[in-house]
């Protein structure tokens, strides 16, 4: 199975080779807003504000071409070269005007519509797009590839990603299932819910989400509310953990008190990026040691 | 007030608070309440009513307690039915010092730190501006100082949420918003320290703010040094307030409708009518938190938005019925 | 008993004297009258005695003793100064506001003993308003208000009495009332130091008048001397003429019209 898998893979990786510089199929490619995206030639001054997308840019070999990021965006390392322009809600359009760039990556909100429009207006690329879920990401993954003219390397990283969740999600299918609690945020208390990535994660790495039934990426909820629901486990990032673990308020419940408290990494898990299957696996090594080999 | 009307007053504030245990996503049963309390019983209601439910209850009388009484001495002293806790620039000031609080990343515990030094420092600022501009005591001028002091923390608050992080944002809002839900012990009993010494104060002043009503010519005539004794009542009112602010956040309505319910009740005299706000007060408020917690499940509204909720209609009514 | 020694008052400000030198004395067991027009400096010889404003130069004593060495308490306990408005926002029951009265012996701090009771008791029955005792002050008529002001200001326990305009807002037979009690106290042995603008009343029940004109005293001793249609018509800025009241001769002011 994994033979023909490389086989496939290697031979796209040929054709892509000779086919370095495709035309561009000037077909319409639209971006989270519906807006159109219309590229001409490979873009090479490309100006990404986002972690998610400057990550992707990297991971599909178009790094070099950035010439501006968000103030957010450190990874990879490398990233961290690239002009900061600052916010990446309600960007300075000027600053990313100024840079002088043929493609523009926005984060698809709506505090950034009125950039993308100016953008569009001043002749630039740009393309707004949302990144909350393994699906959006494989498919902004390719659509990011089609732009910049970089489609094989962009199929290899959603290739190489779904193929980690795959193997995970087989590791823990058969497993027992424990409920989880995810804690984002302290003041308010948000945790995540049906629509996040994590929520997706979590399933994979088998474990269910208390919270799986709210609507949306995240939720603000409670205390009581959590403890109400019960869940096995607590999933925190290190600050996190150790507040929880000190706050009398969260002895009540019957997880804390058991120490069943899971620490995850947040440079890895932070991102619904090119580091999901790994964040998949590290969630599921915390919740299920030894399961994924 | 017939001691009656003061037994069923306090047995108000009791009940209330046991239904504020019993009531919520969790219910608790009432007859296992006490169980909970001492520790025996089951488990996790133990937990629940220890952990989750008395902390929030017992810093909500006490926020009630704090507001209401600083209320009441500052209607009396300034002769004005809307004056309220929050006039010295009690709220601004505490609400710049959380925010700079959290923008320079101060966590849990020194963050009440940080809103009482704010507010202490508007008091102390508006004192300044009242002295400058030539008025010693005269309570319009400080109120109007109260008023600058305030405005120019609004403005200063903006200007830090501008170029701050949305977390630092939401952190800020949301505190702003006012909350008993992450009562601790440390901070109830802090809380509670300033609510005796401040409390105490305003009502052994009670009998000199019972001559500052009838205004200050008189009260000078009565003996009294009426610019000290307005600046005294002024500085311990607003202490109390900033505290509550501390320890709670922003939670409006509370210091001007308590007082008026008190006196509602046939209070005239300060001394009763002060501590009859510190009841009326701690019901309100721990009313308002048992609100909060069950007008939409599983979220809770900030204390804040439920105080002014209830606060406005009252005030309406009130309005009909003057004119 | 209250005597004012070249007090001159300038209130902050201003670019000139509210009170310019003026001196005057009050005696034991006798009503003294200040008189004058607006902005003659009334107000300011109760605003100086109560400490609202201070003295530009000159001494103000009370019985001998200079009113700086007295504390707030300690002059209030001598002296009983009733003001011509107070607040009625927060209106409490007479018998409590008689009893505030009692504020300059008792403080914050000592509870209020038989020697007290008594003083509150002994001071609503002089000033006859008993059967008010459990009214709110707010609920009274303006000739009643003003005797429960009278019974506090004697619930004080002092042996002096300044009264403000007492009788601003009353009708005539009000007034007419109040300067009869007036009477009787200062018999009984009070000193009665009063403000008023009603000068025929004054005229005939105060036994020492004091005229100001801009803050400066231009007459000063017995209504009879006071009255006199030259000086009050300078003061006044109206024509006016004396007469002699028919029923007991006391100098009655009549005002003529403007020519």
């Amino acid at each position: 199975m994994s033979v023909f898998y490389f086989a496939a893979l290697f031979s796209a990786s040929l054709l892509g080779a000779c086919q370095h510089s495709e035309p561009r199929d000037a077909g319409s490619v639209r971006d989270d807003f519906g807006a159109a995206v219309i590229v001409g030639a490979p873009p090479r001054r490309i100006v990404s504000l986002n972690p998610t997308t400057t990550e992707v840019l990297f991971a599909i070999g178009a790094g070099s071409r950035l010439v501006g990021r968000s103030m957010y965006d450190a990874f990879p390392e490398s990233a961290l070269a690239v002009p900061n322009l600052g916010a990446a809600l309600r960007p300075n359009v000027e600053a990313i005007i100024g840079a002088k760039p043929d493609l523009v990556l926005l984060y698809a909100s709506q505090d950034n519509r009125d950039a993308s429009e100016r953008l569009r207006q001043a002749g630039i690329a740009t393309a707004a797009l949302r990144i909350d879920s393994i699906a959006q990401f494989e498919r902004d993954t390719r659509l990011i590839g089609r732009i910049t003219g970089d489609s094989v390397r962009a199929n290899m990283v959603v290739d190489s990603v779904r193929a980690t969740l795959d193997r995970v999600r087989a590791a823990t299918r058969s497993l027992a299932r424990p409920t989880v609690f995810f804690h984002t945020w302290d003041r308010p208390l948000i945790t995540i819910g049906g629509g996040s990535f994590l929520n997706e994660l979590v399933d994979i790495a088998g474990g269910r989400n208390v919270y799986g039934d709210l609507p949306g990426p995240s939720g603000i909820v409670t205390v009581e509310d959590v403890v109400r629901r019960n869940p096995d486990y607590v999933f925190a990032s290190p600050i996190t953990a150790k507040n929880l673990r000190a706050d009398p308020r969260w002895q009540a419940l019957p997880a804390v008190r058991a120490g069943h408290v899971l620490v995850f990494d947040t440079l890895v898990v932070g991102r619904p990026s090119v580091t999901l299957g790994a964040a998949a696996r590290s969630l599921a090594d915390l919740l299920h040691p030894g399961a994924v080999r | 007030m017939t001691p009656t009307r003061w037994l069923l007053l306090a047995l108000t504030v009791v009940g209330v608070s046991i239904l504020a245990i019993a009531v919520g996503t969790i219910p608790v049963p009432i007859s296992a309440i006490w169980d909970a309390v001492r520790g025996t019983g089951d488990t996790q209601l133990t937990y629940v009513v220890r952990a989750l439910r008395l902390p929030r209850v017992v810093m909500a009388s006490l926020v009630g307690v704090g507001l209401g009484m600083s209320g009441a001495a500052l209607q009396g002293t300034m002769r004005n039915p809307l004056a309220e806790p929050y006039l010295l620039g009690v709220s601004g000031g505490a609400a710049v010092g959380a925010v700079l609080g959290q923008a320079a990343g101060v966590g849990g515990v020194f963050l009440p730190l940080a809103a009482f030094a704010g507010a202490i420092v508007a008091v102390l600022a508006a004192f300044v501006v009242a002295h400058a501009a030539g008025a010693r005591g005269d309570p319009r001028v400080l109120l109007m100082a109260g008023v600058v002091v305030g405005a120019f923390a609004n403005a200063a608050i903006m200007v830090i949420l501008a170029n701050a992080e949305p977390n630092t944002v939401r952190n800020a809002l949301w505190w702003m918003m006012g909350s008993v839900g992450e009562a601790a012990w440390p901070q109830i009993a802090v809380l509670l320290g300033y609510i005796l010494i401040g409390g105490g104060a305003l009502v052994a002043l009670g009998r000199e703010i019972d001559v500052l009503a009838l205004g200050e010519e008189a009260a000078a005539g009565l003996g009294l040094n009426v610019d000290t004794a307005i600046r005294r009542v002024f500085f311990v009112a607003s202490l109390l307030a900033a505290a509550t602010v501390a320890a709670a956040g922003l939670v409006g309505f509370v210091g001007l409708v308590v007082p008026h319910i008190a006196r509602a009740l046939g209070l005239r005299k300060h001394r009763p009518l002060l501590l009859a706000s510190a009841l009326v007060g701690a019901t309100l408020v721990v009313s308002a938190d048992l609100l909060g917690r069950v007008l939409r499940p599983p979220a809770e509204l900030p204390l804040g938005a439920v105080t002014a909720l209830v606060g406005v209609p009252f005030f309406l009514a009130k309005l009909r019925r003057l004119t | 008993m209250i005597a004012f020694d070249n007090v001159s008052v300038r209130y902050p400000r201003a670019t000139s004297d509210a009170l310019d030198r003026v001196s005057l004395a009050t005696t034991r067991g006798t009503i003294t009258a200040i008189v004058g027009p607006n902005g003659s400096g009334k107000s300011t010889v109760v605003r100086s005695l109560i400490r609202r404003v201070p003295l530009r130069d000159g001494r103000i004593t009370i019985g001998g003793q200079p009113l700086s060495d007295l504390s707030g308490p300690d002059f209030a306990r001598r002296v009983a100064v009733v003001t011509q408005r107070e607040d009625l926002t927060f209106p409490v029951l007479v018998s409590d506001y008689v009893a505030l009265g009692r504020f300059p012996h008792l403080g914050v701090w000592h509870a209020a003993g038989p020697a007290d009771e008594s003083a509150i008791t002994a001071a609503m029955g002089t000033a006859g308003v008993d059967e008010l005792a459990s009214r709110r002050v707010d609920m009274l008529s303006g000739g009643e208000w003003q005797r429960v002001r009278l019974a506090r200001a004697l619930a004080q326990g002092g042996d002096v009495l300044v009264l403000d305009e007492p009788t601003a807002f009353l009708d005539v037979g009000h007034e007419m009332a109040v300067f009869e009690l007036l009477e009787r106290l200062a018999r009984d042995g009070q000193t009665v130091l009063l403000v008023s603008h009603e000068l025929n009343l004054v005229a005939r029940f105060a036994s020492h008048m004091v005229l100001l004109d801009h803050g400066r005293v231009v007459a000063d001793g017995r209504p009879v001397d006071v009255m006199e249609a030259g000086v009050l018509e300078r003061v006044y800025q109206w024509p006016v003429s004396i007469v002699a009241d028919p029923i007991d001769g006391t100098p009655t002011l009549v005002l003529k019209r403007s020519r």
